[in-house]
């Protein structure tokens, strides 16, 4: 065993593209001051490269206005930002079984805390929402829909759009957690009727972690949670209104979005398309190699399409946890185990509570990879 | 088997039990690990093994469990899989194989060592 081969990119994508890695440390080390807060020249320049990065971001998801980027730790954090800034008391909430805990947690709490209802749709037996369900779900009192556009467990890219004319429709506002799809499946807000997007970008964006940010549409308004300096309008004591200061508080991660810049660039000349292609190809890979063995069970059809490229599997007669270790001890290669923190997933599969075991190749992964993982996997169920 | 008490939920802890085994009383987490690895002993390693189903010990269960321990108490945690492998000159497949729990909750559980806080449950 001379290199781990790592088949852990749905939780970060590793290693990170050098130019990306380079491009941040270089322009770090030369502008690494703090954005937009101070009078000399070099503070204005970094504020250019978080307004730059904005405006990528903007583009990236189709929407109207790069001040309406807020800038956030992650997808989780962003979450927490849309979902605790646009409810109030007596609205309900529409979500879906697929949820990771990022979007069940803060709903769980703000119910328990008396301040919404909501209801979860399940998904079907491929992994789908079906936006008739989603539409059915919707209350009068209804003011917010939560949906993943790719399952982290099951793979399976859910239809926004469709999700999003019926919201549209019902003038109920659609937000998006793009943990999993953004930089691999395209989300155009404006076209689709996503009134928040929700994005990481230490994932398939090839960022480092702790970025990520939540996207704003002119017709959705959010009020802040968390309140600070925003480098405007110190005088008052109010929190600045405007966006994006309005959901910021504190100094950016500035290493962090010059990251995200140089990982959307990295992204761009590769293409969405063809990094989904190929990632979901060496899934399929995968799917056809572990179907020869009887004893594992994949989830759902990951081979297939409208699928990002990640397999969950379980083993007969082995604890998730002990075959990852078994992965990465005897065999050098990294996977994800357990509930993945969606355990309304493992409950529908039938994997609850000790979960399954996930592999995701990434930008780097290779066919001989994925024939490694697979002869493991066989060794593993001959022992 | 040794004694071992009825289990109870530990007041104001409703994720843990405490459990009375071969006259000590130990505290246990919600999935059976030991709260506190030292107040461990033979004698509740083999009843822990008895329960799960591995009615005798045998020198290589004990090399496994008492190189768990020792790793665990030099440094502070408890091995990984590179340390469980080259200490124990075995495939991580083989150590599976060797408690009827697997390693996490089989070795592991049975050598007194805290629940891993890991994203697995």
């Amino acid at each position: 065993m001379t290199q781990l081969i790592y088949l852990d990119n749905a939780a970060t994508t590793f290693p990170k593209p050098r130019s990306v890695i380079e491009a941040m440390c270089e322009t770090y080390q030369r502008v690494g001051v703090s954005p937009g807060r101070g009078s000399y020249d070099l503070s204005s320049e970094a504020q250019s490269l978080v307004e730059q990065t904005r405006g990528k971001i903007a583009r990236f998801f189709g929407a109207p206005d790069p001040e309406r980027v807020v800038f956030a730790a992650n997808a989780t954090d962003a979450l927490n930002l849309a979902i605790q800034g646009i409810v109030q008391p007596g609205d309900h909430v529409v979500s879906t079984t697929l949820e990771h805990n990022s979007v069940l947690r803060p709903l769980a709490h703000l119910q328990a805390a008396g301040v919404i209802g909501y209801d979860l749709v399940p998904f079907d037996d491929r992994g789908f929402i079906d936006p008739d369900n989603i539409e059915n779900a919707i209350r009068p009192n209804t003011r917010l829909v939560v949906v993943t556009q790719a399952s982290n467990v099951m793979g399976t890219i859910q239809p926004i759009e469709a999700i999003g004319r019926r919201c549209s429709e019902k003038g109920v506002c659609l937000l998006v957690d793009t943990a999993q799809s953004a930089g691999l499946v395209p989300l155009d807000m404006t076209a689709w009727h996503v009134g928040a997007v929700a994005f990481t970008g230490h994932k398939a964006l090839c960022g480092p972690t702790g970025i990520g940010g939540l996207v704003v549409h002119p017709d959705v308004d959010i009020q802040p949670t968390r309140f600070g300096g925003t480098g405007v309008d110190s005088k008052s004591l109010v929190h600045t209104g405007t966006y994006p200061h309005r959901l910021e508080a504190g100094t950016l991660n500035l290493m962090g979005i010059i990251g995200l810049s140089h990982g959307l660039d990295h992204i761009g000349a590769e293409g969405v398309g063809s990094i989904l292609a190929r990632e979901a190809g060496l899934a399929g890979q995968l799917c056809r190699g572990l179907r020869a063995i009887d004893s594992i069970r994949i989830f759902g059809e990951p081979e297939a399409a409208d699928h990002v490229g990640l397999v969950t599997v379980t083993m007969k007669d082995k604890h998730p946890q002990d075959l990852a270790d078994i992965l990465d001890g005897d065999f050098g290669i990294a996977v994800r185990a357990g509930l993945h923190c969606a355990p309304l997933v493992h409950i529908a599969m039938g994997s609850y509570p000790d979960g399954g075991v996930r592999f995701s190749p990434g930008p780097f992964s290779t066919a001989g990879d994925i024939d490694a993982a697979i002869a493991a996997m066989a060794a593993i169920a001959r022992f | 088997m040794t004694d071992a008490g009825p289990s109870r939920p530990m007041s104001g802890h409703p994720n843990r039990k405490v459990r009375e085994i071969d006259g000590r009383r130990i505290v246990f987490d919600g999935k059976g690990f030991m709260r506190h690895p030292e107040d461990w002993s033979e004698a509740v390693a083999r009843h822990l093994a008895e329960e799960s189903g591995l009615p005798e010990l045998n020198q290589t269960h004990w090399q496994v469990i008492q190189f768990m321990r020792d790793y665990y108490f030099y440094h502070g945690r408890a091995p990984m899989n590179r340390d469980l492998k080259s200490g124990l000159n075995m495939t991580l497949m083989a150590l599976e194989a060797l408690f009827p729990g697997g390693i996490r909750e089989g070795a592991r559980r049975v050598a007194g060592l805290p629940n891993p806080k890991s994203c697995a449950g």
